[in-house]
């Protein structure tokens, strides 16, 4: 009984001593946050994974200003909600840098208490242009916005010629945001759009929408939104025998939409930034991934990845561990990564990002389309 | 010649959807017309029951076994088991040892068990959408006018037979066996049940089982006709089965069975003829009207005090 109090004592003492060398020794902690469960959780899978894979080479080649980066992971469900427990919680931790949030309307309420409380912030994959135009200091993205990528599809879907459209749209920030875009692209370039409606997310019954599309009569559908609908939708399309094409966002192209829509995911064109990980100079990073057993065709393993190694950049280039100080560096910088250079405008959006439109197969593979 | 093929797609499309509202509703309006409360932890069951019947036709899809009849068969007695197991113990576990109290303790009690089973199984399962496969494929097809087509799917078909056998069962079981004249008296007054020698217990349990079994039909139907099934697959359709069951009038299974059919059909009208972001905004706007002037529902019976 003795022995084991002493031990019990021991223990608690070294856990103690470790957590006080934690607080004073040298690291820095970057908040990562995004979805870990819910129905948008394998797209927190590409950012968790892109993340942790540069925190851990920054790591080996020595750190930033000599400091370890220490990733500090919170899952916010994709919840506006959840977003904002979790800001909060890394707000506690002391966190002066996040990468995160994964979905805009997540990103949009948690990054209010990022800036209130002096957090950097780098979204590497919410697309809503509402989140940067609010001149805020502190918040960057690592990916193109929607007013970029709905011209890109609007204006593939108008070199097709088709005769009339429907656009659909989750009603969320991000679908209705994209879906919009593609709409106006289409309206300006004289496509009729013979539909524009919004559906409820977490639905499985669109049997109303699919038949109204069938009378409507369109040659292309555009669905704003993620993939779980659209997977259900096309499936139901098919069954229902309507020839329409269908396109999507990013957010609808992952394998996920194979085990939903089947066979019916053939041909579904999606707008997705281009493949940073078939560039050449970023072939070594590509085998780091593959040697860990992971998957970096994901849209967002990279865009992660830029993220985290920005803020290295930014604190290396500042010389400070100050976030705002941190800001004016990658304002004023030219940062290289792999996901090609990248110059920061004023709003915290990166100057240029291209946006290729794929086609989807039925194995889960992609083609680009010309 | 088209509109009136669009509408009769439409129906169609809300009766397939309505009649699976119906096979859900029924367990919450049997346990409501018995116990007087509402559970919450059905919808959850019926998720449950879409869950096993995947597990089942995957499992014997690496068995080798093929045969439609048999998979259908095995997945849904499988289904059924599982839930029905599922709804015996939570009645169990969750409502028994607070039955009697005041109303609102076994309401939360249900709530908290719908949360503990949504989120058990999104750590069972994860939290993934998960395909199921298209067992019944392809359709009939009638009329044919401008490009528009009038598609009646084997799986719709599918749905309507089995609710409607479902159905049919059910009415006759309660009205002919002895359980069902022991349900029928519980649910006249539990007490005097009681004093006349019927296990109440053993029937308000095989109320919940007998819900389940309904459900996890309803689960392996709904799972087939969309195609994907994920842990907050039962949320919504609970939500709507109940808002059926309320609408048809509570604690009668006529009415949940009317009650599914018209939400379903003024769901697929109202998306069809307005526009998709409606159909909640209609479903539920008809409830309030419905509760407005018929307050115990379309065919519920007004409560009678007992004195």
């Amino acid at each position: 009984m003795k022995t084991s109090v002493r031990k019990l004592a021991a223990a608690v003492g070294a856990s103690v001593a470790l957590i006080a060398a934690g607080h004073a020794g040298a690291e820095i902690r970057i908040g990562i946050a995004g979805p870990m469960t819910g129905p948008v959780a394998q797209y927190g899978d590409m950012q968790f994974s892109g993340a942790r894979m540069a925190i851990e080479r920054i790591n080996a080649a020595g750190g930033v200003m000599g400091e370890q980066l220490v990733g500090v992971e919170v899952d916010d469900v994709c919840d506006p909600k959840q977003a904002v427990t979790v800001a909060n919680r890394l707000v506690n931790q002391g966190v002066q840098y996040v990468v995160g949030h994964l979905c805009s309307s997540s990103t949009q309420p948690a990054s209010d208490i990022y800036e209130d409380e002096g957090i950097l912030m780098i979204t590497p994959a919410s697309t809503s242009p509402q989140i940067t135009q609010r001149g805020y200091e502190l918040l960057f993205r690592t990916i193109g916005l929607d007013s970029m990528q709905g011209p890109v599809a609007g204006n593939f879907i108008v070199n097709q010629s088709p005769n009339r459209v429907a656009v659909i749209h989750d009603k969320q920030q991000y679908g209705e945001g994209i879906a919009t875009a593609v709409r106006d692209t289409l309206r300006g370039a004289g496509v009729e759009v013979a539909m524009f409606e919004g559906i409820t997310a977490g639905d499985k019954d669109f049997s109303s929408l699919v038949t109204k599309i069938k009378q409507a009569n369109v040659d292309f559908v555009y669905y704003g939104g993620y993939h779980p609908e659209l997977g259900l939708i096309l499936r139901q399309a098919r069954q229902a025998d309507v020839s329409s094409r269908f396109m999507g966002p990013e957010g609808v192209g992952n394998k996920d939409i194979n085990t939903i829509a089947g066979e019916a995911a053939e041909g579904l064109l999606v707008t997705l930034p281009p493949s940073f990980d078939e560039k050449e100079e970023n072939q070594d990073l590509v085998a780091a991934f593959a040697a860990k057993g992971e998957d970096t065709s994901g849209p967002f393993v990279l865009t992660s990845y830029a993220a985290v190694q920005l803020i290295a950049d930014g604190i290396e280039q500042a010389g400070s561990k100050d976030p705002f100080e941190v800001a004016k560096a990658l304002r004023a910088g030219t940062f290289e990564t792999p996901i090609g250079n990248v110059q920061f405008d004023q709003a915290g959006d990166m100057e240029s990002f291209e946006f290729v439109v794929y086609e989807w197969h039925s194995d889960g593979s992609k083609t680009p389309v010309n | 010649m088209q509109d009136l093929l669009y509408f009769s797609q439409q129906l169609i499309n809300g009766l397939t959807i309505g009649s699976t509202y119906a096979l859900i509703a029924i367990g919450y309006t049997m346990v409501y017309g018995i116990i007087g409360m509402i559970n919450f932890a059905h919808g959850e069951i019926y998720m449950i029951g879409a869950y096993t019947a995947l597990i089942a036709i995957t499992g014997l899809a690496t068995l080798g076994i093929a045969w439609l009849p048999l998979v259908l068969i095995v997945a849904l007695i499988c289904a059924m088991i599982v839930s029905s197991s599922m709804g015996w113990a939570v009645e169990r576990v969750a409502y028994r040892p607070v039955r009697g109290r005041h109303r609102l303790i076994p309401l939360i009690s249900a709530i908290g068990m719908s949360i503990f089973l949504q989120n058990y199984v999104h750590l069972a399962q994860g939290s993934r959408n998960v395909g199921f496969p298209a067992l019944i494929d392809g359709s009939f097809r009638f009329g044919s006018s401008e490009g528009f087509q009038l598609s009646l799917s084997y799986m719709q078909i599918t749905i309507f037979i089995t609710t409607l056998v479902c159905m049919t069962a059910l009415s006759l079981f309660i009205s002919r066996s002895r359980i069902g004249r022991a349900c029928r008296a519980v649910s006249q007054d539990l007490g005097m049940a009681n004093l006349l020698g019927i296990d109440t217990n053993r029937i308000i349990s095989a109320t919940f089982v007998i819900g389940a079994a309904l459900a996890a039909v309803a689960g392996l139907l709904l799972g087939m006709y969309y195609g994907s099934v994920d842990p907050l697959f039962g949320f919504i359709a609970g939500l709507k089965a109940f808002t059926a069951a309320v609408l048809g009038g509570i604690g009668s299974i006529p009415g949940a069975m009317l009650g599914g059919l018209i939400l379903g059909v003024a769901e697929s009208m109202t998306s069809g003829y307005l526009s998709g972001e409606y159909k909640d905004v209609v479903a539920f706007g008809l409830l309030i009207l419905i509760l407005l002037f018929k307050p115990t529902g379309l065919l519920g019976k007004p409560e009678v005090e007992k004195i």
